[in-house]
């Protein structure tokens, strides 16, 4: 138990944190950003399930993305149905069009794979865009508000509480995949995949697996996220810049790392917060500025600290352990 | 234990492998030699299941396994290491051979006490916690050939796991072969040191522009005409090996 506590002393400050925030802050804004580092964070957790652990590099989650938060909108707005259930069909859609997409990595692979990945998620643009009598189009569609848990009309510390379930959960979910079977053999696969058949894994339909899995976990997000924010605008839920943005948490805070998503979630998100806040307006004439600051980090943390801040916070210690012992 | 029935494999207008036959059974050690390019390689790829043959059969243990995916392949008991040694770079030496084990356990624990154990056998145990990919050459083929062994296969396939080793190391990796032929296993062995394959092989096969042009004994294959004309470009000496 001891050594279970001291190994997910990160984590436990993190999540321990998040849990304690609610209660000291009632700020409204900082609660809100507090829901969006997780809400962001599992989002990355996700994408890690397939960029990180199976090494199935997309850059087109945001379809899975859109596809919760259309399917919870479309369900609230136009059939007056519970979000819940906009969030099971969501994750029905995402398990197919992700086993479709899984499926493709086996002819596809690296680049080729990411570049089918984006593909995919703009043809969702272009038909949840043009779609009006169905989606009502790029106008995009308001999520209607309903207090309540069963229509997920929370107020901010619950979202909070919310969120934090779930961040929790996704957690759990990679930690997982770093303990279990399915877990080191999904590395092998990883890791290289003609060695792993020679071990007798079914490479294949690992890979398959794994990004399905990662497609529902982000559709969960995506209806999580529509029915915070209230609207749904298919430029954004289908954006390339939002599956850049789940893979860079990713990769800055750890990718195929429990926690890095979630270090990652923290540093851009209260970055861009603060970048919006400071430097946006449109008298600064900065409205781009974000974008040259996340180029810039992502090529600081490729270059120096390739493994991210999980990484970073990993050699940290052993530096520490190496000092004392 | 395993039959190769007249294979044939071809890449557009090259045949690589052709109409090879070839018996293998329960406890041979069955040596494969020839000229880079001489389809030894691709011969295994055939047999693991990475490509599926134009023409011919390969059945092993009395089941066609012609065109079955290597994974499966591998399930029945029939594994091969990689000539090109191909281990996971960024996970541990101790996890590379446990996740050979989890193929028939069903446990990790289970798996890593087992892939301890493989380690030992293979002389890893000191390396056990360093990352596959910091290991020197002559460590990364022995994985190759620990991680295989964790999967406990009747048949071995080893593709080359003596090149670039130095003379201490291929003493080594010779005698963990022989131990483990000692043991029970039937293997055939892909190499080009023929003083190594003199002393391992009981039978060698000769291939030549992916056809077999000789089989027997490693005396009679060092002596056979076609084999020192085609590769071994004069008389081998026996003594030596």
């Amino acid at each position: 138990m001891r050594r279970a506590l001291a190994r997910h002393r990160g984590a436990l400050l993190l999540f321990g944190a998040a849990a304690l925030t609610p209660i000291v802050v009632r700020d409204a804004y900082f609660l809100d950003s507090l829901v969006l580092i997780l809400l962001w964070g599992s989002l990355s957790a996700a994408w890690n399930v397939a960029g990180g652990y199976a090494g199935q590099v997309s850059i087109g989650h945001a379809a899975f993305f859109g596809i919760g938060a259309y399917s919870a909108a479309l369900a609230g707005a136009r059939w007056q149905q519970s979000p819940w259930l906009g969030m099971l069909a969501g994750i029905a859609l995402s398990l197919v069009a992700g086993a479709a997409i899984g499926y493709l990595s086996n002819r596809l692979r690296g680049p080729y794979f990411a570049l089918s990945t984006i593909a995919f998620s703009q043809v969702l643009l272009i038909v949840a865009s043009r779609w009006r009598g169905f989606t009502s189009g790029s106008e995009g569609i308001p999520v209607p508000f309903r207090p309540g848990f069963a229509t997920l009309g929370l107020g901010h510390v619950a979202w909070a509480y919310l969120a934090l379930a779930v961040a929790l959960l996704y957690w759990g979910i990679q930690l997982w995949l770093e303990r279990s079977r399915f877990g080191y053999r999904l590395a092998g696969v990883r890791e290289d995949e003609d060695a792993a058949q020679a071990l007798g894994i079914p490479a294949r339909r690992l890979k398959v697996i794994a990004v399905t899995v990662s497609a529902a976990l982000t559709s969960v997000c995506g209806t999580l996220w529509a029915q915070y924010v209230g609207f749904v605008d298919p430029f954004y839920v289908f954006s390339v810049d939002l599956s850049i943005r789940f893979a860079l948490n990713a990769i800055i805070g750890g990718v195929g790392t429990a926690l890095g998503p979630f270090l990652g979630s923290i540093l851009i998100t209260s970055l861009e917060t603060y970048l919006r806040a400071t430097l946006s307006g449109v008298q600064s004439g900065f409205t781009g500025i974000y974008l040259i600051v996340y180029g810039t980090m992502l090529i600081l943390v490729v270059r120096f600290f390739p493994a991210g801040l999980a990484g970073l916070a990993a050699r940290l210690r052993a530096r520490r352990a190496g000092a004392h012992g | 234990m395993l039959a190769l029935e007249r294979l044939t494999k071809r890449f557009g207008g090259l045949t690589a492998v052709r109409e090879v036959s070839l018996e293998v059974r329960a406890g041979d050690l069955l040596g494969i030699i020839g000229p880079n390019g001489a389809g030894k390689t691709t011969l295994f790829n055939v047999i693991a299941g990475y490509y599926r043959p134009d023409e011919g059969r390969v059945v092993f243990d009395g089941r066609d396994v012609t065109g079955r995916p290597a994974h499966e392949i591998a399930r029945l008991g029939l594994t091969r290491t990689f000539q090109i040694v191909k281990p996971f770079g960024n996970l541990s030496v101790l996890d590379n051979v446990m996740i050979g084990g989890l193929t028939r356990l069903p446990s990790t624990r289970a798996a890593r006490a087992d892939a301890e154990r493989v380690i030992e056998v293979c002389g890893l145990g000191l390396h056990a916690a360093a990352r596959a990919r910091a290991l020197p050459l002559a460590l990364r083929k022995r994985l190759e050939v620990a991680r295989a062994l964790a999967t406990r296969p009747r048949l071995l396939l080893l593709d080359e796991v003596m090149s670039g080793l130095n003379p201490t190391e291929l003493v080594a990796m010779i005698d963990l072969v022989r131990r483990l032929h000692a043991d029970g296993l039937t293997l055939i062995v892909i190499e080009h040191i023929m003083a190594a394959m003199m002393r391992l092989a009981q039978r060698i096969v000769m291939l030549h522009h992916g056809e077999k042009l000789a089989e027997g004994t490693p005396r009679e294959i060092a002596a056979d005409r076609r084999v020192i004309d085609a590769y071994l470009g004069e008389e081998f000496v026996l003594a030596e090996a």
